[in-house]
């Protein structure tokens, strides 16, 4: 009862922001965005059939109704037919986002797990000559773009050693799933892990220097176990808000590019192709649905709070 | 990007300093023999001076003017004439890497200074008047605009400004201000409550003279660093805009030479994806580098040596 009171205060709280989202994306895309009226018209219109088509898309309406016809399509999730296939926007995310979830998950659980353990590894050696040689090589992996990775990775798995395909998504079965999914993976992990081993080492430096943390080690408490329950455990609310917060960036901007280059059929491709098209109902309807899912997690992310450190309380203030 | 964690006792060292120390150990002197004294920083410096000096040479039309050109024999390998080799077209490739470096620094330095001042800006008026109206709108507006996808946005704000060549710069301002108004927001909370700000409210200033002549002037090493940070942050985005369709247009970037370069490295052709790539990495590990030091060398708390 009391944490169904607590999610529907934190659902309140989170309208603002998800109103905010739709406005600017509203007004950017939809009331600045292109004109459809000739599109839909034959030549040399005549003034009463542009009014006509015009009427028919809406555009006639004042700005605050047309923004509340975008809410409601949000709300119901209808969002109506794509531009370029005719397809409905509903039944096409339906088809790739499982096809996008079962690409990135790979990458990024290995992305956040091995960077938690290089971090930890940098933090406990800090100053000494293999905490230098991680963040040197983090520093190196962080200045490499994310393109040239995919490219460099592609040439090298699929064109040099010839061991996994170039382009494309054929899965049926566990073989190939590992088959198609290995170069991405690969290339998300490579991009992802030098800042995310930045970020985690910073964290646990932090908490590696507190006073408990030397107590443990005066009592002779072994590396791993003091790493594991003093350290780790304690610095487990920065590390899951990075992780939480990093999902939606992964799932749309990271599929975006990985989908478009490696041809893959999920929601980054879609998206892709949206823009280089301008298919606004499906533009319309990704951003709709990031916003929807940053509140998601904004709740989700208090929860996870209570299920790490059980000093949080969720009906009071959130921990520093 | 990446953000220094938050200092659990904020403001518990600052307030005293002694008076007339010898003029090698005021701040900015203190952080300049600190910088010179890092090894990589320093490195990470002169790669960055080097590029920019390529950056002026194309600025003064010393070289690099001749990237379009489509005179020399197409795929050229590298040689005495051209020496990282022609395009599909028979463009010089040493060219167009070079004339790129410009696009990079311009795109750099636009969406660096003024995604800097906008955070400055914001940052400042949310972190005084935290807790009230000014702050909470500050905030809405940053949740807002870190809740839409960043490629999505340059998508919606390339569209509503139909095809202005400056939408991207546009869309990155608009958005990389918010992490430098989150860092500048929580110093400026710290800020405040010292003696001399205290100081200049009892005299009567006005709190806008007082934000901007007293406190910002102190979030300066701050600014400094998040500067370089987007300036990082601005390249590298630009290459993935280009990509997309969304970026340079009308000119040429290592962006736009990485795009052309998809279709070619599959077919053996790996000049343009070579030197595009190599100069970005270089450019963009020497600010990473210069970043580094000038954040460990601004560091308040680290020891005077």
């Amino acid at each position: 009862m009391e944490f169904l009171h607590y999610s529907v205060r934190r659902i309140a709280g989170g309208i603002p922001l998800i109103l905010g989202v739709t406005l600017v994306s509203f007004v950017l895309m939809v009331y600045f965005g292109p004109d459809k009226t000739y599109e839909l018209l034959s030549k040399n219109p005549t003034a009463e059939e542009i009014a006509q088509v015009r009427a028919q898309l809406g555009y006639d309406r004042p700005f605050w109704v047309r923004y509340g016809i975008y809410i409601k399509e949000l709300a119901t999730l209808d969002f109506g037919y794509s531009d370029s296939t005719g397809e409905r926007v509903t039944s096409i995310l339906k088809r790739t986002i499982p096809v996008s979830l079962a690409l990135l998950a790979p990458g990024f659980v290995l992305g956040n797990l091995l960077g938690i353990v290089l971090g930890l590894v940098a933090a406990w050696h800090r100053g000494g000559w293999i905490d230098k040689t991680i963040m040197g090589i983090a520093v190196v992996g962080m200045s490499i773009s994310f393109l040239v990775v995919i490219i460099a990775f592609q040439v090298l798995f699929g064109v040099v050693l010839g061991w996994f395909p170039v382009r494309g998504w054929n899965v049926h079965d566990l073989g190939s799933y590992v088959h198609y999914v290995t170069v991405p993976t690969l290339a998300s992990v490579f991009v992802a892990l030098g800042y995310n081993t930045r970020f985690f080492r910073a964290v646990l430096v932090e908490e590696m220097q507190r006073d408990h943390v030397r107590t443990a080690r005066a009592f002779g408490a072994g590396a791993l176990e003091i790493l594991w329950k003093n350290v780790l455990m304690n610095a487990m609310i920065p590390i899951c808000t990075r992780i939480m917060f990093s999902i939606p960036l992964v799932v749309v901007s990271g599929s975006l590019l990985i989908e478009s280059y490696f041809g893959i059929p999920g929601v980054g491709k879609v998206t892709y192709d949206a823009i280089t098209s301008g298919d606004q109902p499906i533009l319309k309807a990704v951003v709709g649905l990031t916003a929807v899912l940053f509140v998601l997690i904004l709740i989700a992310n208090d929860v996870v709070y209570r299920a790490v450190d059980p000093r949080v309380d969720l009906t009071g203030a959130a921990p520093k | 990007m990446n953000l220094p964690i938050e200092d659990p006792n904020p403001g518990i060292d600052s307030g005293l300093q002694p008076i007339g120390r010898p003029s090698d150990e005021l701040p900015w002197g203190r952080t300049w023999s600190r910088f010179t004294n890092d090894r990589t920083a320093m490195a990470g410096f002169f790669i960055v001076i080097a590029f920019f000096v390529v950056a002026l040479g194309v600025w003064l039309g010393v070289w690099g003017g001749h990237w379009a050109e489509t005179t020399a024999a197409q795929w050229g390998p590298p040689s005495t004439e051209h020496w990282l080799g022609t395009t599909i077209l028979g463009q010089d490739i040493l060219a167009r890497a070079v004339f790129s470096t410009r696009t990079a620094f311009e795109i750099g330095l636009v969406v660096a200074v003024a995604s800097t001042l906008l955070g400055a800006l914001f940052g400042a008026l949310s972190g005084y008047f935290a807790q009230t109206a000014i702050d909470g709108v500050v905030l809405w507006l940053k949740g807002v605009l870190d809740s839409i996808p960043f490629y999505l946005f340059v998508a919606a704000v390339a569209f509503a400004l139909d095809g202005n060549p400056f939408a991207m710069h546009i869309a990155m301002i608009a958005t990389f201000w918010t992490t430098t108004a989150r860092v500048v927001r929580g110093e400026v909370i710290k800020l405040k409550n010292l003696e001399f700000v205290e100081a200049a409210r009892s005299i009567g200033l006005h709190p806008l003279t007082i934000i901007f002549r007293h406190i910002v002037p102190n979030t300066f090493h701050i600014l400094l660093v998040q500067a370089t940070i987007v300036f990082v942050a601005a390249i590298k985005s630009e290459v993935i805009l280009s990509f997309l369709g969304l970026g340079v247009q009308d000119s040429i970037s290592w962006g736009l030479m990485i795009a052309e370069s998809t279709t070619e490295v599959l077919a053996g052709h790996y000049m343009n994806f070579v030197a595009a790539s190599g100069f970005m990495f270089a450019l963009v590990m020497g600010v990473n580098l210069c970043s580094d030091g000038l954040q460990d060398a601004l560091d308040p708390k680290r020891p005077i040596r």
